[in-house]
């Protein structure tokens, strides 16, 4: 296996990675601070043989991405939060019509036009709520330039192999980071191709119940001509208010989590075995707390991090197991705390979570996170 | 200008100081005044008295029109009689064909555009198979008659050139070739009459009608050969009419009912569309068209082979 | 084409027997329309495999699932865009839009200007009923003046679109309008749209008998219809005349025809060019 080394800007990583997965579509609109991710789509997609195409608005992106996708090309739209409020409506439309898409946000200051050029991390919730109804979610949270690339590729496979929206959500500090990475020789890469569906065939149904749950897609042109739609439709593709269908496809949906969690989810655990001091960060904040648990560690303390590179299932299994000795949980983010209200949801009965949150634009130090630990273990 | 500088040869003979007669024929739409009225400034401003005469009545599209145009040293008469007109351009061919017996039998022009407008009164008959009454005559026949005689397509000639309503300036193009004003003159008045920013095309068009006219003078019977005959009316089979009603998508919304022209759908006791009076209905489609709901469907089938008795609800 | 010649037309040939009949109001226009462009559609002799129809949200938008092809129902006045995405990805396919004049001009107006600038290969036929229907009858931006809606109680005081005018301006390669009562030149005007390579709008005045026929007491469809077509003027008439612009009578036939470079192509030719191909559609 050859690797290349390179100097790679946060944003330009993940084109370069949505190109190594295979991404030949992209439709975006600017927004700071991820305009860098269609600048560089825009002049590597015509080299592959790709469309870049820059849309009139955020919805008008995910719409084209939507359509195209639907055509069997791998597509993604990139966007910062007011552009991922107004994606919503059809990033809902993704997961009920079983559309893959990638959608990169990169998470800048809010609420509203907020400070665009600040990082923050306030987008967590909205990538698990943010569309209307009960909708299956993946979303992912890399802390490094190097991360951003592999886990833009997982993106791809994800979205491919569960047909479904995935969400890449990037803080603004690590998106516009300049750090070296090395780029995996491309034909190393595991890559994963959507399942199309082989037609022609009568009894064909697009949203059938297949043993793993995620049916293959028919692909335009290739002989099944079948009906797309973001109504609620039975596994003939057709609309549908049969309460029985209703809830049978709709749980469909959401199962497609629950069946791949071991897949989907993602983590990492640094020092957790006896760690007494338990902190749970993603992205930037996550790596401010790494340093901190070293330093607590060099203090005597016995922290421990838990770094979630999947928010979206939330890795629930791996964060309780993670739990050991655990006897306080700290949950720095960029918020005014969302995280932790997940946190909380699992081992809130058992244990103190404390958040430690900023809402100024300005990323956590690690001296504030080893001050709250010490705090925390009394010392 | 005198009229002895008016070489009318070959078009009209060379009885000096007689008065010239041109009949421009053609339906609503055409172009016919545009034509006349050309003709009418062109010899004013060469000097010559000029009546002009026209019938517009019926001008709405696809009504007769026609004018008279007549210009000499002096003219008395508005009007054009019977066997005396030196040129009889018609923009459509059956009132050309209608028109004839005004043209000079030994030395008249005749100009006929191919393009067929059949008019709603020969379409009485609306049986599927009924074929309009329209001039049977073919180009062959009536060149052959006359003296001097074109047909041509100008429908297509203008098209071809890049707008289908430049027909009426190519066959001004055609009459110009058989009256000897200077070309110039001719262009300078045109401009004044064509639509802002269509000086261009009708200049084209009028050098393309003048053109063909002087190419096909110096083939014998080029006339006859370069125009596409007439198109006759489509020889229609008998056919049998037969309506299938899908009962089950009928919605009752009477839109078939209310709008066939034969008036011969009726709903039924449960409110779905039925054929009423099968010998009233020409299977015309316009129910088949209308319906929103796809319930009705018009089959043609030929007289021959049917094997069903006639129409069936 | 013999008018009264079907050609071998069947529309059995190219709808979803099984979802039949069709969930619109008795006399809607929309059924009409989805004839003249399955008949246009017949003519052009375009494989059903190939043919992506995407609608948005709407009455206009559950017509698409009536067609045995390639339907896209998406969200409320995204058919443009998602179509845009579809056709950049696959130029292979022949993709038409059906919109509303709510999905269309209202929640999805800035689609449509940005499509008609783009250019992109895709017909788009906008059914204008001037009403929202599917939610109850609420005022839409072409609902004539002084019309009684469920949202316009005291009658429309808004003016109206004209729709073929915005996508004119904003650029459209073709425009037309056509009235469903003139069902043959409606599929002609629709079989144009699909032979031009380049973005075509289309207007189909379409009738809302149920609700706003009633609520204005417009008679039923056959009034309507021929109430449409009465108000409408041919083009060729239009330019003669040169009456300004009323809402309530509108011109028909093909209103606007560019010839502009189609912007897939566009886009592809320049693609080829920096990868070195020879080939612009490699």
């Amino acid at each position: 296996m050859t690797a290349t080394l390179q100097n790679l800007h946060g944003n330009h990583a993940c084109a370069m990675g949505a190109i190594a997965a295979g991404c030949r579509f992209f439709a975006g609109y600017p927004i700071t601070p991820s305009s860098e991710i269609a600048e560089r789509m825009s002049r590597e997609l015509p080299l592959v043989g790709g469309t870049f195409v820059q849309m009139e608005d955020e919805i008008a992106s995910i719409a084209a991405v939507l359509g195209a996708s639907s055509g069997g090309i791998k597509s993604m739209t990139a966007t910062s939060g007011p552009g991922f409020s107004l994606k919503q409506e059809n990033i809902g439309l993704a997961a009920m019509a079983e559309i893959p898409c990638v959608i990169a946000n990169v998470m800048r200051g809010g609420p509203s036009t907020g400070m665009p050029t600040r990082p923050s991390q306030g987008d967590i919730m909205q990538a698990r709520w943010g569309s209307h109804g009960d909708r299956p979610v993946i979303a992912l949270a890399p802390a490094s330039v190097k991360e951003i690339y592999d886990q833009t590729i997982r993106a791809f496979n994800l979205s491919e192999r569960y047909r479904m929206p995935v969400v890449l959500l990037f803080d603004q500090v690590v998106s516009h980071l300049l750090e070296p990475v090395e780029l995996a020789d491309r034909s190393s890469l595991q890559l994963v191709e959507r399942q199309w569906a082989k037609g022609p065939s009568a009894e064909f149904e697009p949203f059938a119940r297949t043993a793993d749950g995620v049916p293959p897609m028919p692909r335009p042109g290739d002989g099944l001509r079948t009906h797309t739609t973001g109504l609620t439709h039975g596994e003939d593709g057709f609309p549908s208010q049969d309460p029985e269908v209703a809830t049978r496809v709709t749980q469909r949906l959401l199962d497609k989590i629950e069946h791949g969690r071991a897949d989907i989810e993602a983590y990492e655990c640094h020092d957790t075995d006896d760690a007494e001091i338990l902190v749970v960060a993603c992205g930037i904040s996550a790596r401010a707390a790494r340093a901190a648990v070293r330093q607590a560690r060099a203090k005597g303390i016995a922290a421990g991090l838990f770094r979630p590179i999947t928010l979206w299932p939330f890795p629930e299994e791996a964060l309780k197991a993670a739990l050991g000795k655990a006897k306080a949980i700290l949950v720095p983010e960029m918020n005014a705390g969302q995280l932790v209200l997940e946190i909380e949801r699992i081992c809130g009965h058992d244990l103190a979570v404390e958040g430690l949150n900023r809402i100024d634009g300005q990323a956590i130090a690690p001296a504030e996170i080893s001050q709250r630990i010490e705090e925390l273990a009394g010392k | 200008m005198s009229i002895d500088t008016i070489n009318t040869e070959p078009a009209t003979s060379p009885a000096d100081a007689r008065t010239r007669n041109v009949l421009i024929v053609g339906v609503g739409g055409q172009g016919v005044i545009m034509i006349s009225k050309v003709l009418a400034l062109l010899c004013q401003t060469q000097g010559l008295q000029v009546k002009q005469s026209e019938v517009h009545g019926m001008a709405k599209r696809g009504g007769v029109v026609f004018s008279h145009v007549r210009f000499g040293p002096e003219v008395w008469s508005p009007t054009i009689p019977m066997g005396e007109a030196d040129v009889l351009i018609a923009m459509e061919w059956a009132e050309g064909v209608r028109w004839l017996p005004f043209l000079r039998p030994d030395t008249g022009v005749f100009i006929a555009d191919t393009q067929q407008v059949i008019p709603p009164f020969a379409c009485r008959n609306r049986e599927f198979f009924a074929t309009p009454a329209y001039a049977t005559e073919t180009t062959a026949e009536i060149i052959g008659q006359v003296s001097d005689g074109f047909a041509l397509d100008a429908g297509r000639m203008a098209e071809e050139l890049g707008n289908a309503r430049a027909a009426n300036t190519i066959l001004l193009g055609t009459l110009s070739a058989s009256l000897d004003f200077p070309l110039q003159e001719w262009l300078s008045v045109l401009s004044q009459f064509v639509p802002k920013g269509t000086e261009e095309i009708n200049r084209q068009a009028f050098l393309l009608g003048r053109e063909w006219v002087e190419k096909t003078r110096e083939e014998p019977d080029g006339a006859v050969a370069l125009a596409p005959a007439p198109a006759q009316p489509e020889a229609r089979p008998k056919i049998d009419v037969r309506l299938e009603i899908t009962r089950e998508w009928c919605k009752s919304c009477d839109i078939c009912v209310k709008l066939c022209p034969e008036r011969c759908l009726e709903l039924d006791e449960q409110q779905i569309v039925r054929l009423k009076d099968p010998d009233a209905c020409t299977g015309c489609r316009i129910c088949e068209w209308l319906c929103p709901d796809f319930a009705i469907a018009v089959h043609h089938e030929s007289r021959d082979a049917a094997t069903e008795s006639g129409k069936t609800a | 084409m013999n008018e009264m010649n079907s050609g071998g037309f069947e529309i059995r040939d190219y709808l979803r027997l099984d979802l039949m009949p069709h969930f619109m109001c008795p006399g809607c226009g929309h059924g009409i329309a989805l004839r003249a462009l399955l008949w246009a559609v017949h003519e052009l002799g375009i494989e059903k495999d190939n043919l992506a129809i995407v609608s948005g949200i709407g009455c206009s938008g559950r017509v698409g699932a009536y067609i045995d092809a390639n339907t896209y129902h998406v969200t409320h006045g995204r058919p443009l865009a998602f179509a845009t995405g579809l056709k950049l990805a696959r130029p292979d396919l022949e993709v038409i839009v059906i919109t509303g004049d709510g999905d269309c001009l209202a929640i999805g107006g800035n689609h449509l200007i940005h499509a008609c600038r783009r250019n992109l290969d895709i017909t788009c036929l906008m059914l204008n009923n001037e009403v929202y229907g599917m939610t109850g009858g609420q005022v839409s931006p072409t609902t004539a003046e002084t019309r009684l809606t469920t949202t316009t109680p005291s009658g429309n005081s808004e003016p109206a679109f004209d729709a073929c005018k915005l996508a004119e301006a904003t650029g459209a390669g073709l425009v037309g309008r056509e009235v469903t009562m003139q069902t043959p030149a409606l599929r002609n005007l629709i079989k144009k749209g699909l032979e031009y390579k380049g973005f075509s709008f289309l207007e189909v005045m379409s009738d809302c008998t149920e609700i706003y026929g009633r609520k204005n007491d417009l008679g039923e469809s056959a009034e309507m219809v021929l109430a449409q077509k009465s108000d409408m003027r041919p083009e060729a008439y239009s330019t003669i005349t040169e009456q300004p612009f009323r809402p309530n009578r509108l011109v028909t036939g093909i209103l606007a025809s560019n010839d502009r470079p189609e912007y897939g192509a566009t886009y592809r030719d320049q693609a080829a060019a920096l990868r070195g191909d020879d080939n612009g559609e490699a």
